[in-house]
C-alpha cells in the first residue's frame, strides 16, 4: 500500500500549495510622480475646491473635497500631508446647509440644518465663520471670483476668506496669501464666480467680468503661481446652464402644481418679465431658477390681488428667469473664459481639465462602476440640494478628472479614487 | 507507456474545460480527462456524458462524488493602483449515477443527479463594483432518468428527461444608506423545468468510437421569488418591489466525442462541446412594482476543445492526465464580476484506486487558468481588468455490481 499513501500525499500537497497562489494583475498601476512634484500640492479656488455641497460649507463637505481625495492618492507618489481648513467637530455644521427631510411621491422637502454652526458673530446679515489658525494646503474660498484674487481688503467682505486669515492679515490679497509659502504643485479652478453669480440671480445681478479683465487676471495669477517652478493644473468653467439649479423648476412643472390646485386648474399660461423688460408668455426655452419653487411666490397675489405668475401685470420676475437671450449671453462669456484659461494654461505647459465637457457628459447621464449619474436634481447623485455644487460622489468623478489630467500632462501614475466609496444625495 | 502519455501531453495543444456558469465536472474520470467523455463508455457518468453509450457499460454500477471549486479571482479597476480579490467560498458541485439491467440485455436503465450550471462568486462587501454585484450563488440540479438501448453490437442509442431544479442568490449594494449603513439588496428564487438529454454511441470496425449527444436547453423560471432589500432609507421603501420573475436559459450543448484505445490498457478521449449559448440575450428582472432591470448579456456560440488519456497502469492503478481549452461566449464590453468569464486554459490529471473487483476510488485535479481581461461593461461602467484562476480536486466512490 506504500504507492498508494505516496501518491495521495503529493496529491493533497499540490492541492494545497496551488490553492494558495492568488493571481496578480499585470495592469496594476505602479504609482510614480513622473516629471512633477508632488511634495506641497495646494488647491485654489472657490466653492467647488473647498467641498461646498448643500449650499453650504459644512465638515463633511470638506472631507469630501476633490483636493483632498487627489492629496490622499498623491501620497503614494511622495505627496506630503494635505491640510484642510476644516470647522472643529463641535461645529461640523459650519455655514449651515440644506438637508433633505422627506422625499414623499417624488415631493421633496428640504430644510436649512441650523445646529452646532461656526458662526462667531453676524454683522450686518453676514455670518462670520470662526476662525481657522494652522497649516492650510486647500485654499478654496466660496464665492471668489477671479476678479476679487488681488484685491486687498477681500477678507473683510468674504466671511470664508476671512476666516483664515487673522485681524492683522485682513488685507492680505488671496493671491499673495495662497503663495507665501513655498509650494511644488498647484491646483488653480477659479473663474466660475465671474459669471455665475450673474446667472444664477436670473441675468440681474453684477455683470459677469469683462472677457479682457479675465484674461489679463488669469494671465497674472497664472504667472504668479508658476514662477517659482511649481507645476499645476487648471480646470474650465462648467456650462452653468446645464446645473439642476436651472432645470428642475420648468414651464411644465410650474403649470402642472398650480393645474394641480382648485383655483388654478384652468392656467396655461406663465408669464415672466425678461431681461429687456418686456413681459410675455413663457416659453419651454425659459429657464427657472431654483429659488422660484423654493421662495414659494407664485400664484401669490398682490395688493391687487393679481396672482403672481399668473397675471401679465404680476409676472415672474426677472431674477427667476433665465430668458434666451440671457443664456446666449451666459454662453458666450463662459466660452471666451475657457478660451482664455486654455491658451494661457498650454502655453505654460500645464495640464487642463476640461469640466464645461466632464460636467456635461455626466449631466446627461452615464453609469459609473453600477450607479447611474446625471443633472437631475436629487435623483442624479451629481449635483447636491443647491442644484450647483456637487455630491461628494460628483467630487469624487472630478477628482479622477484632475488626476487624468495630471498624470496625462506629467507622466505621473497617481492611482485613481474609487468613486463608490462616495455617496450622492443623503435620503431620509 | 509513460513516454507515449507525455510525448501525447507535449504534442497536442492545451485544450478546454469549462464556460461562463456552465460546470464541467460530471465525473471524476472525466474531469481527469480534460472533460472529454461522450466517446467513450467509460463508466456510470456516462448518464452524463452519452446515454447511448450505457448500454456499452461492461458493469453496473453505483457511484457518488464531489469536487471542491477553489476561485481566485482577482479585479484591477482601470486607473487604480489596488487589486481585490474575491472571498474564498468553496462550492461542491457533486455528481450521482446509477446504471441497472442485465448487461447482457439490449435495454439498460440509467439515473443521474448532477450539477452543470453554478457558480459561488463572493466579493467583498464594500468592493469597487458592489453596485453592479457582491455575491452570486447560482445551481442548477438536474436529475435524470435515462433509458439507453443497443440497436446493434456496434451503435447504441440512449435518452433521458431531466427535471432541473434551479436556485439563484444574487446580492448587491444600492447607492444609498440608512444611519450609516450601506443599502443592500438580496434576489432569491428558485426554479423547476425540464429538459432532455440524448445521444448516440457507435463502435466502428477500425476500432475507433464516436459519440454524439445532444443536451437540451433549460429555461430556468423564478417565479415570484423574493426581493429583498436591507437599510433602505424610509423615503425610499414606497418605491421597493418584494418580488421578482426571471428567466435564465441554460443552454443547449452538442458533442461530439471519439475514442481511440492505442492499446488494451490504454483509452485516448477527444470532445468537441459546441454551447449554444446565443439563448442567453438578457437577464431581466421583472417586479412586482411594474419595473423591471433589464441587463443584456448577447453571449454568443462558443467551442470547448478537450482531450484526455487513461492508463491502466496496473490491476490497481489507472492514471489519468487531460487538457482543454475553452473559448468565452461573453463579448466585449459584457463581462460582468458575477461571472468574469474569458478563454481559458485548463489541465488535469488524476488517479484511480481499485482496492476491489467491485470498489473503485477516483480522483481528480483539475487546474483552470482564465486569461486577464480588460474591459469596461457597457452597462454598469465597471472598468478594469480581471483574471480568473481555478484549483479543483474532486473524488468518487464507485461500487460495481
Amino acid at each position: 500500500m506504500k504507492p498508494t499513501y505516496f501518491y495521495k500525499s503529493a496529491f493533497v500537497l499540490a492541492i494545497l500549495g496551488m490553492a494558495a497562489c492568488k493571481p496578480t494583475i499585470d495592469s496594476e498601476v505602479k504609482p510614480s510622480k513622473g516629471s512633477a512634484d508632488f511634495s506641497r500640492y495646494i488647491a485654489i479656488g472657490n466653492s467647488l475646491t473647498s467641498g461646498f455641497a448643500d449650499g453650504g460649507l459644512y465638515l463633511e463637505g470638506q472631507q469630501n473635497s476633490f483636493p483632498l481625495m487627489i492629496a490622499n492618492q498623491m501620497k503614494t507618489v511622495g505627496g506630503g500631508d494635505f491640510a484642510t481648513p476644516f470647522f472643529p467637530a463641535d461645529k461640523a455644521n459650519g455655514s449651515g446647509y440644506l438637508k433633505l427631510t422627506a422625499l414623499t411621491n417624488n415631493v421633496p422637502t428640504i430644510a436649512p440644518e441650523t445646529s452646532n454652526l461656526a458662526v462667531r458673530a453676524q454683522v450686518g446679515g453676514v455670518n462670520f465663520l470662526i476662525r481657522y489658525t494652522g497649516e492650510i494646503n486647500n485654499y478654496g474660498v466660496p464665492g471668489i471670483q477671479l476678479l476679487y484674487a488681488q484685491v486687498a481688503g477681500y477678507g473683510r467682505a468674504n466671511p470664508y476668506y476671512e476666516r483664515l486669515l487673522t485681524d492683522a492679515t485682513l488685507d492680505t490679497k488671496y493671491l499673495d496669501f495662497v503663495t507665501a509659502k513655498p509650494f511644488t504643485f498647484f491646483s488653480n479652478w477659479l473663474g466660475n464666480n465671474d459669471v455665475l453669480g450673474y446667472a444664477t440671480a436670473g441675468a440681474t445681478g453684477a455683470a459677469p467680468t469683462p472677457k479682457a479683465t479675465f484674461t489679463a487676471l488669469y494671465q497674472q495669477v497664472t504667472d504668479k503661481l508658476t514662477s517659482n517652478g511649481a507645476k499645476g493644473v487648471v480646470a474650465t468653467i462648467p456650462d452653468v446652464t446645464k446645473v439642476a439649479y436651472f432645470n428642475t423648476v420648468t414651464l411644465k412643472t410650474l403649470l402642472a402644481a398650480i393645474n394641480a390646485t382648485p383655483a388654478g386648474a384652468s392656467v396655461t399660461t406663465i408669464y415672466i418679465q425678461t431681461g429687456t423688460g418686456a413681459v410675455r408668455a413663457a416659453t419651454a426655452a425659459d429657464k427657472f431658477t431654483l429659488p422660484l419653487s423654493s421662495d414659494g411666490v407664485m400664484g401669490k397675489p398682490n395688493a391687487a390681488l393679481q396672482p403672481y405668475g399668473l397675471d401679465p401685470r404680476n409676472p415672474v420676475e426677472s431674477k427667476y428667469v433665465l430668458d434666451p437671450a440671457e443664456i446666449v449671453v451666459v454662453n458666450d462669456y463662459i466660452s471666451s473664459y475657457n478660451a482664455s484659461i486654455k491658451s494661457i494654461a498650454n502655453a505654460k505647459g500645464l495640464a487642463i481639465v476640461d469640466a464645461y465637457a466632464l460636467l456635461n457628459e455626466y449631466g446627461a447621464g452615464k453609469w459609473v462602476n453600477g450607479v447611474f449619474v446625471n443633472a437631475d436634481f436629487i435623483k442624479g447623485n451629481l449635483f447636491s440640494l443647491d442644484g450647483i455644487h456637487l455630491t461628494p460622489l460628483g467630487y469624487a468623478i472630478t477628482a479622477n478628472a484632475f488626476i487624468n489630467a495630471i498624470n496625462s500632462k506629467y507622466g505621473s501614475s497617481i492611482p485613481t479614487v474609487d468613486v463608490t466609496n462616495y455617496r450622492g444625495v443623503k435620503f431620509p | 507507456m509513460k513516454k507515449i502519455l507525455l510525448s501525447f501531453l507535449l504534442a497536442v495543444p492545451v485544450l478546454g474545460f469549462s464556460q461562463s456558469f456552465q460546470v464541467n465536472l460530471q465525473g471524476q474520470k472525466q474531469t481527469a480527462m480534460g472533460g472529454a467523455g461522450a466517446g467513450v463508455a467509460l463508466d456510470e457518468a456516462s448518464v452524463f456524458f452519452n446515454p447511448g453509450a450505457i448500454s456499452f457499460l461492461k458493469q453496473n454500477g453505483v457511484q457518488a462524488g464531489a469536487h471542491a471549486i477553489m476561485l481566485k479571482t482577482a479585479f484591477n479597476a482601470s486607473g487604480s493602483n489596488v487589486t481585490e480579490y474575491n472571498k474564498n467560498k468553496i462550492p461542491t458541485p457533486f455528481a450521482a449515477y446509477a446504471v441497472f439491467g442485465s448487461p447482457e440485455n439490449r435495454l439498460r436503465f440509467g439515473l443521474g443527479v448532477y450539477t452543470p450550471f453554478g457558480g459561488a462568486m463572493h466579493w467583498q462587501e464594500n468592493w469597487t463594483g458592489k453596485y453592479t454585484v457582491t455575491s452570486l450563488d447560482l445551481r442548477a440540479i438536474y436529475i435524470q432518468p435515462t433509458l439507453s438501448l443497443k440497436i446493434s453490437d456496434n451503435v447504441g442509442i440512449g435518452g433521458g428527461l431531466v427535471y432541473a431544479l434551479g436556485h439563484v442568490d444574487l446580492k448587491k449594494a444600492l447607492p444609498y444608506s440608512n444611519n450609516g449603513q450601506q443599502t443592500t439588496a438580496q434576489l432569491k428564487g428558485d426554479s423547476k423545468d425540464f429538459g432532455w438529454n440524448a445521444g448516440i454511441f457507435i463502435k466502428t470496425i477500425s476500432g475507433v468510437s464516436i459519440g454524439v449527444t445532444h443536451r437540451s436547453q433549460v429555461t430556468a423560471k423564478v417565479e415570484g421569488g423574493e426581493a429583498n432589500f436591507f437599510n433602505a432609507p424610509a423615503s425610499v421603501q414606497p418605491s421597493l418591489p418584494s418580488s421578482f420573475d426571471a428567466t435564465l436559459p441554460l443552454p443547449a450543448t452538442s458533442t461530439v466525442g471519439f475514442g481511440f484505445y492505442p492499446s488494451e490498457k490504454t483509452t485516448i478521449a477527444l470532445d468537441v462541446n459546441w454551447v449554444w449559448w446565443h439563448a442567453y440575450k438578457d437577464l431581466t428582472f421583472y417586479y412586482n412594482n411594474n419595473t423591471s432591470t433589464p441587463s443584456a448579456r448577447n453571449y454568443h456560440d462558443a467551442a470547448t476543445f478537450r482531450v484526455g488519456i487513461q492508463n491502466e497502469t496496473t490491476s490497481f492503478l489507472t492514471l489519468r492526465a487531460g487538457a482543454g481549452y475553452a473559448l468565452s461566449p461573453v463579448g466585449t464590453g459584457y463581462v460582468t464580476p458575477e461571472v468574469p468569464d474569458a478563454d481559458r486554459v485548463l489541465l488535469s490529471a488524476g488517479i484511480g484506486l481499485k482496492p476491489s473487483a467491485r470498489f473503485n476510488i477516483d480522483f481528480s485535479f483539475l487546474y483552470e487558468n482564465v486569461k486577464a481581461r480588460t474591459e469596461t461593461n457597457i452597462e454598469s461602467g465597471l472598468s478594469g481588468t480581471f483574471k480568473t484562476v481555478a484549483y479543483i480536486p474532486g473524488m468518487a466512490l464507485s461500487y460495481k455490481f
